[in-house]
């Protein structure tokens, strides 16, 4: 992907480039990213007179792929860069959503400060349980399997709190000084666009994060824990760095989803959810910032179009309909696909069959004809 | 390889023409021959096994010294605890006079002790330069905001540490593989970014842990000429190796370990002509 190349181009930034050559080299820097913003500010346009015949309302699905790629990227920064895996993610975005739909409920804080101070507590909440960070490989999976089963409880039997299993209702939609977001006369298309400019300001100041020095020693401690210590860098705080950030994104996710969707309940945030945005990160691919948009587009459409294909095929085979899940288990399917044809995940998978397309180690192509 | 197989009679790699400055920066801190390493009665056992046993010795700044002995006869050990690796049961360790011992590897970097690994620990995923600039860490200081943000002094830092770094691999001769993924590398030139990455902390004392091993012989003498470069930017070496070759050939004293003590210390010539060391270490060959 284009962040690991960085160092070889030349330099931006540095004095006694002119203006042009510093915007062109800007503009070359960012063209994933201006591609996307373009792509996503035209999206709207034709997306509602397609949603129909397609039978999925994309402005909506839409609103929860820019959700998830928030929560995604920072859980790529901790498992793609850093190295260090979390199964408990979910409850994080748990956290985000309670504190900031509470504050909103109980303390009638406005929905543009509750979102804010959510993700500081969950930040904070995951500085405090940082010390799981000790652990390492499926230690640190099973340890922060029961954080997330901990605060699935604690978010369901808390009931004067959170109201157990029955959540919270009645959550104030998104709204800013002046601009009504969630009232608004088209609110999913306002959402929309308020959640993908949020998703973009995300990925642009992680994209610029990996690349940085503080990337690099994420990195470095992915690959080699004790030559990173040696080499200067302070292993366990890189990882605590690595983790609070992305338990802030997962919480600033979970925060404005609970704004957007108006009701939460404990059964939202489960270890589903914290495998979904998993897959996300390695279906999309690990260690790359736009594969986390990628995966979470993925993981989330999928689902919607299996649920679809029934319309556009017209009717679908009694013995396939009488398994009431076939929906899961063709998004199985697809996932096991993915790793074995795309194991470094679909953005880099793709970019590395592109770049290395006549190598037949890399392109499964190429091996069997080499071999004949 | 320094280059590349079969290549043999060409020439190998070029020295920029003088020091690096900024290498040589600290040269100044504290004069020639002083003692900038003082171990004394250092010991370390695991499971009531002493792999290193009461081992005291100093090292004079400036110098190139070698540690030998046989397998396992605690060598690796030795700098694992000198890096804050391990911590050890008993002992002192001084660095210019303070104590290193019980500080954690990142804090004993940044005071100026840096190392490489008997078996090869560099980054394979990253880029070659990339390797050499997660060196400078403990010199650089641009905070997650500052980087997120590309604020002015992480832009500049950045563009510094890539023009710095560059230093580095010309001075072992990977200039060219700067952009190259860092496992891509045939592995004696694995072994040369390690010590350029080392040499990117600053360090004023340099641990090499078997640097020649699994090079041939024409790669193993351009290994000495580096190290004499190493030596002339004002950095102390210390080297564990087995090529008694290279050992006899560059080091000003010799310290031998057998089961993790200390047998023998001296130049060369001593240390060759002491019949412990042939009766533990040489003695099949001489």
């Amino acid at each position: 992907m284009r962040e690991k190349g960085s160092p070889g181009r030349p330099s931006f930034g540095i004095p006694g480039s002119s203006l042009l050559q510093r915007a062109a080299s800007l503009l070359g820097r960012h063209l994933i990213f201006v591609g996307l913003a373009i792509f996503l500010a035209v999206f709207p346009i034709w997306a509602k007179p397609l949603s129909r015949p397609l039978g999925i309302n994309l402005i909506m699905v839409m609103r929860m792929v820019g959700i998830y790629t928030v929560a995604a990227v920072g859980l790529n920064i901790l498992m793609g860069y850093a190295g260090q895996i979390s199964l408990g993610h979910g409850a994080f975005l748990g956290i985000g959503a309670y504190t900031s739909a509470l504050l909103a409920l109980k303390a009638h804080l406005p929905v543009w400060l509750s979102i804010p101070v959510a993700v500081v507590v969950t930040a904070l909440v995951g500085l405090l349980v940082a010390p799981v960070l000790r652990l390492k490989g499926h230690y640190l999976a099973m340890a922060t399997l029961g954080l997330g089963i901990i605060f699935y409880v604690f978010m369901r039997e808390m009931t004067w709190l959170t109201g157990g299993n029955n959540g919270l209702r009645e959550i104030p939609a998104l709204s800013f000084p002046g601009v009504k977001i969630g009232q608004a006369r088209d609110y999913l298309r306002a959402e929309y666009y308020f959640i993908w400019t949020l998703a973009l300001i995300v990925l642009l100041l992680c994209s610029n994060l990996v690349r940085s020095r503080v990337g690099r020693a994420m990195r470095a401690l992915h690959e080699s824990e004790v030559a990173a210590n040696v080499m200067g860098v302070d292993v366990s705080w890189e990882k605590i760095k690595a983790f609070v950030l992305s338990t802030g994104l997962a919480g600033l996710a979970g925060a404005v989803f609970a704004h957007i969707q108006g009701y939460i309940d404990p059964n939202l945030f489960t270890i589903t959810l914290s495998i979904q945005l998993v897959t996300m990160v390695v279906v999309g691919g690990m260690e790359s910032i736009w594969g986390a948009v990628a995966g979470a587009g993925v993981i989330t459409f999928i689902p919607k179009i299996v649920e679809a294909l029934p319309k556009w095929l017209g009717e679908v085979p009694r013995w396939v309909e009488k398994y009431s899940n076939y929906e899961g288990m063709v998004f199985g399917l697809i996932l096991v696909l993915t790793m074995i044809f795309l194991p470094s995940g679909i953005t880099k998978g793709l970019a590395d069959l592109v770049r290395y397309r006549r190598n037949p180690f890399v392109n499964p192509f190429r091996k069997k004809a080499m071999e004949e | 390889m320094l280059k590349e197989k079969g290549s043999e009679n060409s020439p190998g790699i070029t020295f920029p023409p003088e020091i690096p400055t900024s290498c040589a920066r600290d040269l100044e801190k504290g004069a020639a021959g002083d003692e900038i390493l003082k171990v004394s009665d250092l010991t370390k056992t695991f499971g009531g096994l002493a792999a290193v046993k009461d081992v005291s010795f100093s090292v004079r700044r400036g110098m190139i010294k070698a540690i030998i002995g046989p397998n396992g006869a605690g060598k690796t050990t030795l700098y694992d605890l000198l890096t804050g690796l391990y911590q050890p049961d008993k002992g002192t360790a001084l660095f210019e006079g303070k104590s290193i011992l019980g500080l954690p590897p990142h804090r004993i970097a940044a005071l100026g002790i840096a190392r490489t690994f008997q078996t090869v620990r560099i980054f394979p995923r990253m880029t070659v330069r990339e390797n050499v600039m997660v060196g400078m860490h403990s010199r650089t200081r641009s905070g997650m905001t500052g980087c997120a943000l590309r604020l002015p002094g992480s832009i500049r830092e950045e563009a510094w540490m890539e023009e710095e770094s560059m230093t580095y691999l010309d001075l072992v001769g990977l200039e060219m593989q700067s952009d190259n993924l860092a496992g891509a590398l045939p592995f004696g030139q694995q072994r040369l970014l390690e010590i350029a990455r080392a040499l990117a902390t600053s360090p004023r004392l340099i641990l090499l842990d078997e640097p020649a091993s699994g090079l041939n012989a024409y790669e193993t003498r351009e290994l000495g000429e580096i190290i004499f470069r190493i030596r002339d930017m004002g950095i102390t070496v210390l080297l564990v190796e087995h090529d008694m070759g290279l050992v006899m050939r560059i080091s000003e004293e010799i310290l031998v370990l057998d089961y993790g003590e200390v047998i023998a210390e001296g130049t060369p010539e001593e240390v060759r002509s002491d019949p412990k060391v042939i009766e533990a270490y040489l003695g099949a060959d001489v």
